[in-house]
């Protein structure tokens, strides 16, 4: 299993790069426009709507969309400098929020004088334009060149989100009624993840080094946790439920020092074993970093091996250590979903809860929090790798 | 190199999953749920097993089929001449189809596509793409420029470049991503049971809802068994393939 993204920094062709945010803009103009339908009116949370158009949602506010699009896609065409990049991003934003803002006031219109059950609720047309313009304002923001510029980029929308959420921009759309008759408990779901997920690293973190740090057994924890890789999710998590069960069974006591067979404990376990492998990996390939000649060298200087390790060996194999622990911060995050299948709690039970009603508004609201999550530990974690790259190797 | 030499990786999976296969019987699972005092209730027949097994193994292989052909041939196509800029693209967005988990997938198909299999399938592909395309272009990047500069310096065309000397040099490298691939799409088929897809995670699921040990078992050494067969099968197809 390949576990390291290389970070590659090919410079793009540029006819071709140039062209394709315009190419993209223009079809999923002409794809929602044609026929994606942007909103959804139904009678009650769990039914499923009838779709309204983005002509009927959007109307001339629409086009105002359409135009700042393509406003920045043409700004991105016409040249590198930043000044023109930072408008292209400018341009992608403002679509964003207008975009957004639209259909919060698109979904206020078409529920009010409906029954209070009654949802308007984003389709696949909002989705799909959503995405895209995200995707836009993200490469936007990269072509600025500015060191930070993406975060920075990050939080000014997130504030702006959050100031149209507070003034109540998106009150009629239905994932916003979700969330308010919620709140507390999305947010107790997400600190209850970070926890989850931050655990099992932290814990397969220390078995990896003290497996490590266990010679002669080497070889076959190798075979382990390579082996680990294979078994299923669902089956390492049904399996250890069964065991852990059986064994408070059979043994009343334990039942008694706290140990249940369900719960965050068996989902912290499962994933930690998954996680074995990117860390034994990137211990390993750390360690193996710096070439026999530096090594050589630090000896010939009369540095103790323990020096060595300090001094030589684990700072020429940080930027991989970081690497590990992006791949297995991400993982985690993931597979914590799934804890919620031995109730672990966290996001992945809004997401089980919604699926047991059929209830869109609520698995998204589990979901969402999961996607966004993973995507800010993994920037934020291959921006340290680069960091350290640069500190240590120049 | 000896046949026997070549098959030795393949010996491994195989025993562990010969062992979980066994484990799964239900005769084997009564008596271990029994052994841990457990008050064993009905076990699903071997029967039924072999049926959820069935179901899983198409799904998985329909999902890897879907897999395979994207990601290689995307793979194959992005590592063309005229394509190269677009690397770090698609190392960008591997890593950001990483962050959507195979359960959030199939957990937000849920209410477009409905209940069972169509909810696993998308998860399978939107889950086994990124990783399949990824290391086709790393197996093909890996093959040494002097064999490709060799092609085209007896003068082959760039096509017969790629099927002669490319293809050949990075199937072993292509065959080990499928492998993968295949672990992952038996993983992800196994948790389509919590849209209703009837796999080898359905005992699991219910298992965990009703409290019954005994399929809970059966399900989680079934599931794991067909995986570790799965990867048995590609190293041995691997094994033999190798030059």
């Amino acid at each position: 299993m390949r576990v390291f993204a290389g970070q590659m920094t090919a410079p793009a062709g540029r006819t071709v790069a140039d062209a394709i945010p315009l190419v993209v803009i223009a079809a999923a103009c002409f794809g929602i426009a044609g026929g994606l339908p942007l909103l959804q009116i139904a009678a009650n949370r769990l039914v499923v709507g009838t779709p309204v158009s983005a002509v009927a949602a959007l109307g001339s506010r629409g086009w105002l969309v359409v135009g700042l699009c393509l406003l920045g896609g043409l700004l991105q065409g016409a040249g590198r400098s930043r000044v023109v990049a930072f408008a292209a991003l400018a341009a992608f934003s403002a679509a964003l929020m207008l975009l957004a803002a639209g259909l919060g006031a698109a979904a206020a219109d078409l529920v009010a004088g409906q029954p209070p059950a009654a949802r308007a609720r984003l389709a696949s047309g909002s989705w799909v334009g959503l995405l895209l313009l995200s995707g836009l304002v993200a490469a936007a923001a990269a072509r600025v060149r500015m060191p930070g510029s993406g975060w920075l980029t990050l939080a000014a929308l997130m504030a702006g989100f959050v100031l149209l959420y507070a003034s109540g921009a998106f009150d009629g759309l239905s994932l916003a009624m979700e969330y308010r008759a919620r709140a507390g408990s999305v947010r107790a779901a997400v600190i209850q993840h970070l926890i989850l997920s931050a655990t099992a690293v932290a814990l397969s973190a220390l078995g990896c080094v003290l497996l490590y740090a266990w010679r002669p057994g080497r070889g076959a924890v190798e075979i382990a946790v390579n082996g680990l890789q294979v078994v299923p999710a669902v089956a390492l998590l049904g399996g250890l439920v069964a065991l852990t069960s059986g064994l408070l069974t059979a043994f009343p006591a334990m039942r008694s020092a706290g140990l249940s067979a369900l719960g965050p404990g068996p989902a912290i376990l499962a994933v930690a074993a998954y996680l074995l492998l990117p860390l034994w990996r990137g211990l390993e390939g750390a360690l193996r970093a710096p070439d026999p000649a530096t090594i050589d060298a630090a000896r010939a200087i009369g540095l103790t091996s323990h020096q060595t390790l300090r001094d030589v060996r684990l700072p020429l194999g940080a930027p991989i250590l970081v690497g590990a622990l992006r791949v297995a911060s991400v993982q985690s995050i993931g597979l914590a979903t799934l804890g919620a299948l031995v109730g672990a709690g966290g996001l992945g039970g809004i997401v089980f809860d919604g699926m047991s009603q059929f209830a869109p508004d609520l698995i998204l609201l589990g979901a969402l929090p999961v996607i966004g999550i993973s995507l800010i530990v993994e920037r934020a974690l291959s921006l340290l790798e680069n960091r350290v790259r640069q500190r240590w190797h120049g | 190199m000896s046949h026997s030499h070549r098959l030795q990786p393949v010996v491994g999976p195989l025993v562990v999953g010969l062992a979980l296969a066994v484990l799964s019987h239900p005769d084997v699972a009564k008596a271990i749920a029994g052994l841990l005092g457990d008050s064993v209730r009905r076990p699903l027949s071997a029967g039924r097993l072999i049926e959820l097994g069935a179901h899983h193994l198409v799904l998985a292989g329909t999902g890897l089929a879907i897999v395979g052909c994207l990601g290689v041939g995307l793979g194959i196509l992005a590592t063309r001449r005229g394509a190269r800029g677009l690397r770090g693209g698609i190392d960008t967005a591997a890593a950001l189809a990483q962050a959507v988990p195979p359960v959030v997938v199939v957990a937000l198909a849920l209410p477009v596509l409905g209940f069972g299999g169509p909810p696993t399938l998308l998860a399978l592909v939107a889950y086994g793409v990124m990783p399949t395309l990824r290391g086709t272009v790393g197996a093909i990047e890996a093959v040494s420029p002097e064999a490709r500069e060799a092609g085209f310096a007896i003068g082959l065309t760039p096509r017969q470049v790629l099927t002669q000397v490319e293809l050949p040099l990075a199937g072993a490298g292509i065959l080990d991503t499928l492998r993968i691939a295949l672990v992952l799409s038996i993983a992800t088929a196994a948790v389509g049971a919590l849209a209703g897809a009837s796999t080898l995670g359905t005992p699991i699921v219910a298992g965990l809802q009703n409290q019954n040990l005994v399929t809970m078992l059966q399900g989680a050494g079934a599931t794991a068994a067909l995986a570790f067969l799965c990867d048995a099968l590609m190293l041995a197809a691997a094994g033999l393939l190798r030059r």
